[in-house]
């Protein structure tokens, strides 16, 4: 399958820490991706890069063919100019574990802004496409409502929406269900599966292990920066190599 | 006492429409005005930072009689104009109250999320289409509160037009109270500001229950 996503000897420093320590990292088309690991080993900053919300210090990324970042001659990463960077970046939706949505809009209002601004849809095409994804993401009926007075379930599965109304070419997932009460996790993570039965791309970082067992094609530990162990699901999670996951399965397991 | 009242009341009606208007002209000219201010003080372009942190600083800083005073006597002196007391009380409450909003609009704009920011960005929109589209409209609610406040202070504020000799409510007040004596003309004045700060607080309790339809509901 195509590559869809390189990422390559990616670093990132903050003020005095290191979140990454030189990453490489690559999706395929179709490919539904899980990311797992401690909180701090660097797995939110990793996505966050993917679309341009955190800058890299070095590395490589190309998206689809576009190489939007890349290590300069001084070692810096060098980024194309702020308007391809945003139409590239722009490419991939983003699910956030606050939702993020805009709570001065009605939910199908969420949806139907960024095509209708961005890509110059129009507005009654905007809202049809709207009204499928609500759809399918099962809050038609909540087409009219403000985020306000959705459920903290419904708030994540609108978000979902949202972020593919932009036909973005990859999903990412920012612990979609780690600001949800335990048993309305579920709604938000059927959502996704049935996305990623849809053969879609998505990037999911996640302490849902057995959605990650269950859902992804591949899944990557990371700890401390790195990505340490990765493979199919069945092989991470009941025959893990290194001991760094053996420990986190089995704090992940007692909690 | 009745009769300087009932004399009062068409008098003070007359200076009533006056302090009207300034409030009116006021709020009109400085309610958008505050907005490049607070927008140029989040800028990253130092020049206009600082601009807009001195302009803020120097007319909160001072008191708005004062002001008032310097842009009335700044024309007849500075360049030899004479310009009536109602335009000059105007433009210096218009500068005023600007620096007021801009400060409420700046709080308003840093309370917004930073999520917001991430959304917007995620989806590909401007910077101009975040601010427009995502920002304002949410600060939009946030600043109604504290620009309510600041609207019924104006009411009063409007007072100060009265030593520039402005037909005003207060300036009529003394004007009967000079000649009758009496207190009544100022408790029928302290009537009509508290009528107009009633009307106004009524419309602003309207307002912010309009945006409250946004606000997160218990479920």
């Amino acid at each position: 399958m195509a590559e869809i996503l390189k990422m390559e000897k990616i670093v990132k420093e903050f003020s005095n820490i290191s979140a990454l320590n030189g990453v490489d990292f690559s999706v395929s088309e179709g490919e539904t991706v899980a990311i797992i690991g401690p909180s701090g080993s660097g797995k939110s900053t990793l996505l966050r890069s993917i679309n341009c919300l955190t800058r890299i210090t070095s590395g490589k990324i190309t998206l689809n063919g576009e190489t939007f970042v890349d290590t300069g001659a001084d070692g810096k990463a060098k980024y194309l100019p702020e308007k391809q960077l945003s139409k590239i970046c722009s490419e991939t939706g983003m699910v956030f574990q606050h939702f993020n949505l805009f709570p001065h809009m009605t939910t199908l209002g969420n949806i139907t802004y960024a095509p209708i601004k961005v890509k110059g849809i129009p507005k009654d095409e905007a809202e049809k496409r709207g009204k499928e994804l609500l759809k399918l993401v099962g809050l038609e009926a909540k087409a009219d409502n403000y985020p306000g007075h959705l459920s903290g379930g419904q708030k994540q599965r609108a978000a979902i929406a949202r972020g593919l109304a932009m036909d973005p070419m990859i999903m990412l997932f920012d612990e979609p269900t780690s600001a949800l009460d335990p048993e309305i996790t579920g709604e938000v993570l059927n959502v996704m599966q049935q996305l990623a039965a849809e053969k879609r791309t998505m990037i999911i970082v996640t302490h849902e292990m057995g959605f990650a067992k269950e859902v992804a094609d591949r899944v990557v530990f990371m700890d401390a920066g790195r990505i340490v162990e990765q493979g199919a699901p069945k092989e991470i999670f009941e025959n893990p190599k290194s001991e760094r996951l053996q420990s986190f399965l089995q704090s992940m397991l007692r909690a | 006492m009745l009769d300087v009242i009932q004399q009062s009341i068409p008098v003070l009606l007359k200076g009533t429409v006056v302090a009207i208007e300034l409030m009116a002209v006021t709020l009109v000219f400085s309610l958008p005005l505050g907005m490049p201010f607070a927008l140029g003080e989040n800028s990253r372009i130092k020049p206009i930072k600082w601009f807009c942190n001195l302009y803020v600083f120097v007319f909160r800083g001072t008191p708005l009689l004062l002001q008032m005073y310097f842009v009335y006597f700044a024309f007849p002196i500075l360049w030899n104009i004479q310009i009536p007391a109602f335009p000059a009380a105007a433009l210096a409450f218009v500068l005023n109250y600007a620096a007021y909003f801009a400060e409420i609009y700046r709080g308003g704009i840093n309370s917004i999320d930073r999520g917001q920011y991430e959304a917007a960005s995620s989806l590909g929109l401007s910077k101009a289409q975040t601010m427009f589209g995502v920002i304002l409209p949410q600060m939009m609610r946030v600043v109604l509160p504290p620009v309510g406040n600041e609207m019924i202070v104006l009411v009063k504020d409007t007072a100060l037009v009265s030593v520039l000799s402005v037909a005003d409510i207060m300036k009529k007040t003394r004007e009967i109270q000079n000649r009758e004596v009496s207190l009544a003309p100022y408790l029928v004045a302290a009537v009509i500001y508290l009528i107009i700060t009633f009307v106004l607080t009524l419309w602003i309790n309207h307002m912010e229950k309009n945006y409250s339809k946004y606000d997160e509901q218990e479920s």
